[in-house]
């Protein structure tokens, strides 16, 4: 079982000392990024849940710069300390708890002291205690506790806080303080610079009448910024000076407090002034201080990164990112940082200039807003042969993804709009199919009308050029089926031929034509062009396929099926009567079954055999997709469970899981094998062939290297093989290369100039070894410099001159 | 990062017809020279029986045409004169291969000697008992001899100087119509005749019989040499036929795309502009259905065929490929030109020129002059440099940058002022995208509001935008009905509109009736 599709961006990354290595919580790993090439260098495997923290350990000296250690925090309750270089796990302790956010604070502070013996290493970590949660539901079960990592264990007595729900905490650059937010308070407590496990702490509290959603900490200064959900940014100065002051003792300065004095500070805080900043329009979701101090960042769902001076207040933007911000990570390398963008991509910038150097992207979310059209169509499509995963982004674009590789191949702009987080969405990518050989792709858009002005249904049929593997587009139809949607879409196996049926009550077989000009000029000129109308009845028409050898077409007129010969456009015959609209058709490989699922409240499922044409068996399931092998006659489906008709005394297990994928063999209505899935909902069945490999050597292999692909609602997938029994030994494995290593950087000349051609030592040498004279130290130098060979090398040789001479006085 | 993308209209279908080739283009490109199209004198009356270039720059031409013949400038395409020396009329005619004489058969059986540039009449060569309606030059160097055929199915060889017949060639049983001369040798020629044969002589052999016969099963209405001197082409009947007379008289191809006899071949070629490809030659043929075809006869493919509204009877086409003229039997002569140089005399010159520019350049360049400031950016890549290419710059119009700024009112009445309606559209439709349309139109001033409603009335009844557009109307009528209502100039674009609608609605009315017609007929039809 191969999982992938992981997201980048459940947690803030973390760079390596060096800057040359970003570490990046990807599910229940940490994948290490080169950030010179972008692609992954290893994997530190070994939790068993989200890892929610990563953090580096800062080297305690100059020497120590290479140190690749970094501990890290997961929701499975456990710490882990590794050395990410090798990658190997060095110690591991067991909190009990889930952990959701982790600070060390001395780590920061250590490098002060570096004096022979450290002291006791602590982190602050933030919990969620499972157990007291089914006594009292409303109760505080996230609480900040105190944990002696040398000693391994969590320093009893110790909780800063309890909370609602566990949050994040977040710590200034020096290890000073740390800091959380609940609500419409902040939580900053003061670490004392000898930490250790019995330690009184200082604590200041923060205001404001908005949630908060961000906190930084300035790194020199006792200066506080804190983001709320209105867009506000709020900039506390002095913050915790009388508590400092008074050692720890609050005074309450009650009624006779002087406004002016304190500007713009709320009720009593321990603050000399704040200030807001409003340029945000919805929340702040990025808040962070560069390492001088002088600069804030900040950014939110418009996907705008602004750079704020500190002391004027001005602004400077990094617009049109495209997608709401989550974190601002920067590197011990000033000119490098990282930004996380919500759409599971992180992007790094080269800094003085906020300049996108590269991308690391996994696969893009699905979109918020993209309504699913009633039946299938979690917009996800598998290629089978290349093992490819199309996905349609919220900015109207598909990404291809490789399922192997795990990693992000091409994307495709499907519509010339730019996409800006937070607008209403006019145009909507529906529908995306990928031919089986890959070479064409099909989209469908449609706009949105203005109080019923201007809608319009546009498909789209993208050619792959052979070359570069990218897609361009090749015709554009609008309106094909007048105002009706589109239903579905497929591709015939066997030629260059589409289907498209469409709500409106008919569906339209399209094929391309090759136009190749006149015989000096080589322009080719291919466009898909209709073939054939059809349609049954005036009934809405909402699936589609073609069987397995391209002689025959399905299409699903509401709730019967009718078969037509695509070349002839000719009815062939018309089966069954479900309840429900079908909604989804597949002919299961290239056997003579059909299966057809409709969905609703009277869900089915129905296999059909196309001798008889008759039902063989049918279930009663909800299907959220369907998956047919290609070559032998099994097939599977992910079938939504239902909670309400779950019994209570089912498994546990089951609770979790809300879908299941059931592997059937056409003959035989009893599953082969089941897996329990959870997010289901959205989600996508394929089979994928496990190696990529051309047409024939396809021929010749047999159909057993066929893996299941599911892909949950959430956009992470998992493949399976579909003999369940030997899931453990996989007849296929991971391919994964990982880019050995980083690239040599290149510096100075070299990275101006390019490298300088080798030089060959050997050749300059041999007029000189060869010169017979005692005293080569003295013909040495002469001649003019330019055909002299270059220092260094003279050096040597004037070194060995002197050497002979010295051992022959010896002699 | 986003990108920038300008407000497109929607694709047009490209109609079915392919864009043109380059030889189409090539022959389109002979059109009728601007400053002569008016002159009358390209009506000649009579029908033109015969056209020939002389080898020669300018290229001048003669037409014969009733009892006369007309030489026409080949630079100015102007007639220079016109000679009525015939007491029947004139049937054939030929320049000398330097141009300077010119032989002109009649209907008497006379073929006449003028010299070409004074018009005086030279010789009388009188032979032939019957019509003379071949008159043929030598075409390599011979300048002393020519070859007449005539009615009376005899091929005469004359020496010119000494108004005497050297030779005569018999074996035609009819009517000898046409006839070449070699354009590699001076003592081979071919002519054609009514009895369907084509007889190759060489006037070498003493026999006085021919060399080669082919069989054209037709009438040879026409015949010529191919450049190679190794192919010969006759026209007669609907068809054209290749020979190859090396290989024995064997037939290559016969083109079958005339519909009416075919009068008149020549060969053509085509040159390409920029030269980067070498010339080939065509085969112009002309018919009286009126169709001219350009055959290319390496590929046995027609290549180019153009459509005139009279018989044509004779074809012409300059050496220098710039000139194609084509007579008809009405007396209209179509003179085609090319843009192109018509002197091409010394061609040495340019290169010379070339060298002695490049003297200059070598001149050491200092911030004193002013190509200084410029050297090195004209310099062209070589072969093995990698380009990296200037990312292409994104032109936007003026309604785009106003739809960048937001300005969305302003980038409509901009559109609206242009004069692009497919533009409009297109802009319309960003509007509805942003859902700021609705918000515009009631923004709208008086004027600008006419602006819209003009449009409107002009394009929401065409199919392409009905769609869109009749709806944005009963949007804006209902929007703006009491502007609309204060104003009669707003209130003229309504009736305007109102009467369009009206038309349309009748022409919908009507289709669907005559749809009612035929529906029931077609279903019957596909029924059968």
């Amino acid at each position: 079982m191969i999982t992938g599709g992981k997201r980048f961006v459940s947690s803030p990354p973390a760079f390596s000392n060096d800057a040359k290595r970003l570490l990046v919580c990807t599910g229940n790993t940490v994948s290490v990024f080169s950030t010179s090439t972008g692609l992954q260098i290893s994997e530190l495997e070994g939790h068993e849940a989200q890892v929610t923290s990563v953090i580096v350990v800062p080297p305690s000296s100059p020497a120590s710069k290479l140190m690749c250690y970094c501990w890290t925090a997961s929701l499975d309750g456990k710490i882990k300390y590794w050395d990410f270089a090798a990658p190997e796990l060095m110690t591991t302790i067991d909190i009990g708890s889930s952990i959701h956010s982790m600070v060390i604070p001395s780590l920061l502070s250590q490098s002060a002291e570096s004096n022979g013996k450290h002291p006791d290493l602590f982190a602050y970590i933030y919990t969620e205690d499972v157990k007291p949660r089914e006594e009292k539901t409303d109760c505080l079960c996230g609480q900040i506790q105190k944990c002696n990592l040398t000693k391994s264990r969590i320093v009893g007595g110790v909780t800063l806080a309890k909370t609602r729900k566990p949050g994040s905490i977040t710590i200034s650059p020096s290890g000073k303080y740390i800091g959380t937010y609940e609500r419409q308070k902040l939580r900053i407590w003061e670490i004392p610079e000898k930490d250790s496990e019995h330690v009184g702490y200082k604590k200041i509290r923060l205001h404001h009448t908005k949630s908060f959603t961000a906190l930084a900490f300035h790194p020199t200064e006792r200066v506080v910024a804190a983001g709320d959900v209105t867009g506000r940014i709020l900039i506390w100065r002095g913050v915790g000076h009388k508590t400092c002051l008074n050692d720890g003792k609050l005074i309450r300065r009650g009624l006779n407090k002087d406004a002016e004095d304190q500007p713009g500070v709320r009720d009593d805080d321990d603050a000399d002034s704040c200030t807001t900043w409003h340029w945000h329009s919805s929340q702040v979701n990025v808040l962070f201080f560069s390492s001088d101090g002088a600069y804030l960042y900040s950014g939110g769902r418009e996907g705008v990164l602004v750079v704020w001076q500190l002391d004027t207040g001005k602004k400077k933007f990094l617009p049109r990112i495209g997608s709401p911000l989550l974190y601002f990570v920067n590197s011990p390398d000033p000119s490098l940082s990282s930004i996380s963008r919500a759409d599971n991509q992180i992007q790094l910038l080269r800094m003085p200039s906020m300049e996108i150097l590269r991308s690391i992207s996994g696969i893009k979310p699905s979109s918020s807003h993209m309504e699913i059209y009633e039946g299938f169509g979690s917009g996800v499509v598998f290629n089978h042969t290349s093992g490819l995963l199309a996905v349609p982004t919220e900015n109207y674009r598909v990404q291809f993804y490789s399922l192997f590789d795990d990693r992000e191949i091409s994307e495709v702009q499907i519509c010339e709009r730019n996409y800006q987080p937070g607008d209403e969405i006019t145009v909507k990518v529906n529908l995306v199919a990928v031919s089986p050989d890959g070479s064409t792709m099909s989209t469908v858009e449609t706009r949105l009308p203005e109080e019923g002005i201007g809608n319009l249904v546009s498909l789209k049929f993208w050619a792959c050029s052979s070359q570069n593997k990218h897609f361009s587009l090749s015709t554009v139809i609008y309106e094909p089926h007048g105002d009706g949607g589109i239903s579905s879409i497929a591709f015939r196996p066997t030629s260059h031929m589409a289907v498209s049926s469409s709500y409106g009550g008919d569906f339209k077989v399209w094929v391309r034509r090759h136009e190749i000009s006149t015989e000096d000029q080589t322009v080719e000129n291919t466009g898909w062009r209709c073939h054939a109308v059809g349609s049954y009845k005036k009934k809405p028409m909402t699936a589609s396929a073609f069987s397995g050898d391209g002689s025959v077409l399905a299409v699903a007129a509401e709730k019967v099926i009718t078969l037509w010969d695509p070349d002839r456009n000719i009815l062939l015959s018309v089966i069954g009567d479900s309840l429900e609209p079908i909604t989804s058709l597949s002919f299961v490989g290239k056997s003579e079954y059909l299966v057809s699922a409709s969905r609703g409240s009277d869900p089915q499922l129905t296999i059909w055999s196309m001798l008889k044409l008759c039902t063989t068996w049918s279930y009663r399931l909800d299907v959220e997709a369907v998956a047919s092998s290609f070559d032998k006659s099994t097939f599977a489906v992910l079938a939504l469970i239902k909670p309400a008709k779950h019994m209570e005394s089912t498994e546990a297990s089951l609770h979790s899981a809300e879908g299941v994928i059931l592997l059937f063999n056409v003959e035989n209505p009893v599953p082969l094998s089941t897996w329990f899935v959870s997010k289901a909902q959205g989600g996508g069945l394929s089979f994928v062939w496990s190696s990529p490999k051309s047409e024939d050597e396809v021929a010749e292999t047999k159909a057993f290297d066929e893996v299941l692909a599911y892909i949950n609602g959430a956009h992470e997938y998992v493949l399976l093989s579909p003999h369940g029994e030997q899931a453990s030994n996989l007849s296929f494995s991971r391919h994964r290369n990982f880019s050995s290593l980083e690239e040599k950087e290149r510096s100075g000349y070299a990275s101006i100039y390019g490298e300088l051609p080798e030089f060959s030592l050997k050749i300059d040498q041999t007029p000189f070894t060869s010169m017979p004279s005692e005293k080569t130290w003295k013909t040495m130098f002469s001649g003019p410099s330019h055909s002299l060979p270059p220092l260094p090398k003279l050096c040597s040789d004037f070194l060995e001159s002197l050497l002979e001479r010295r051992s022959a006085l010896v002699e | 990062m986003a990108e920038t993308f300008p407000v497109k209209p929607k694709l047009r279908p490209t109609s079915g017809k392919s864009t043109p080739t380059a030889e189409s283009k090539y022959w389109k490109s002979f059109k009728i020279p601007k400053d002569i199209e008016t002159t009358p004198s390209k009506s000649l009356n009579y029908p033109i029986t015969s056209l020939s270039f002389s080898p020669v720059a300018p290229h001048d031409f003669a037409a014969t045409h009733s009892a006369s013949f007309t030489v026409f400038s080949g630079k100015t395409l102007e007639p220079k004169f016109t000679v009525n020396d015939f007491s029947d009329a004139a049937a054939s005619s030929s320049f000398r291969c330097d141009g300077k004489l010119l032989a002109a058969g009649d209907l008497t059986g006379t073929v006449h000697v003028f010299d070409a540039k004074s018009r005086n009449h030279l010789r009388r060569l009188k032979g032939h008992s019957a019509a003379a309606r071949v008159v043929c030059y030598p075409r390599a160097a011979d300048k002393f001899h020519l070859f007449s055929g005539g009615d009376d199915s005899v091929v005469k060889y004359w020496d010119v100087a000494a108004e005497k017949c050297v030779l005569n060639l018999l074996g035609h049983k009819d009517y000898v119509r046409c006839g070449d001369a070699s354009p590699v040798s001076d003592d081979m020629f071919v002519s054609g005749s009514y009895d369907h044969k084509v007889r190759v002589w060489d006037v070498r052999v003493s026999s006085a019989v021919s060399v080669a016969e082919l069989n054209h099963e037709k009438p040879v209405e026409s015949v010529i040499y191919l450049p190679s001197g190794g192919l010969i082409a006759t026209a007669g009947g609907n068809f054209v036929k290749i020979w190859d007379v090396i290989g024995g008289g064997k037939l290559l191809y016969s083109m079958e795309s005339h519909n009416k006899t075919v009068t008149a071949l020549c060969m053509g070629k085509v040159g390409r502009v920029g030269g980067d490809e070498a010339e080939q030659n065509r085969i112009l043929s002309v018919s009286l259905d009126g169709y001219m075809k350009v055959f290319d006869y390496a590929k046995f493919k027609i290549t180019y065929s153009m459509r005139f509204p009279h018989p044509l009877l004779s074809v012409g086409f300059s050496p220098d490929s710039l000139t194609r003229v084509i007579g008809t039997s009405k007396g209209i002569l179509y003179i085609g030109r090319r843009k192109g140089k018509v002197e091409s005399a010394d061609l040495g010159d340019p290169v010379a020129l070339g060298a002695v520019e490049d003297e200059p350049q070598r001149r050491v360049l200092r911030p004193s002059y002013f190509r200084y400031f410029h050297r090195g950016q004209n310099a062209k890549p070589a072969e093995g440099d990698y380009l990296i290419k200037r990312p292409k710059k994104v032109k936007l119009a003026e309604y785009d940058k106003l739809l960048k700024k937001f300005r969305h009112k302003e980038s409509l009445v901009a559109v609206l002022n242009g004069k692009n309606p497919e533009n409009v559209v297109a802009v319309i439709e960003e509007l509805i995208l942003r859902k700021k349309l609705l918000k515009c139109v009631t923004n709208l001033d008086a004027e600008e509001l006419g602006l819209l409603l003009g449009f409107l009335q002009k394009y929401s009844t065409m199919p392409r935008y009905a769609g869109l557009l009749t709806r944005l109307v009963n949007k804006v009528v209902e929007l703006r009905a009491e502007d609309i209502r204060s104003s009669d100039q707003l209130r003229g674009h309504i009736r305007n509109l109102k009467r369009d609608v009206e038309e349309e609605i009748r022409i919908q009315q009507s289709l669907l009736e005559i749809q009612g017609i035929i529906s029931p007929m077609l279903r019957i039809a596909a029924r059968r």
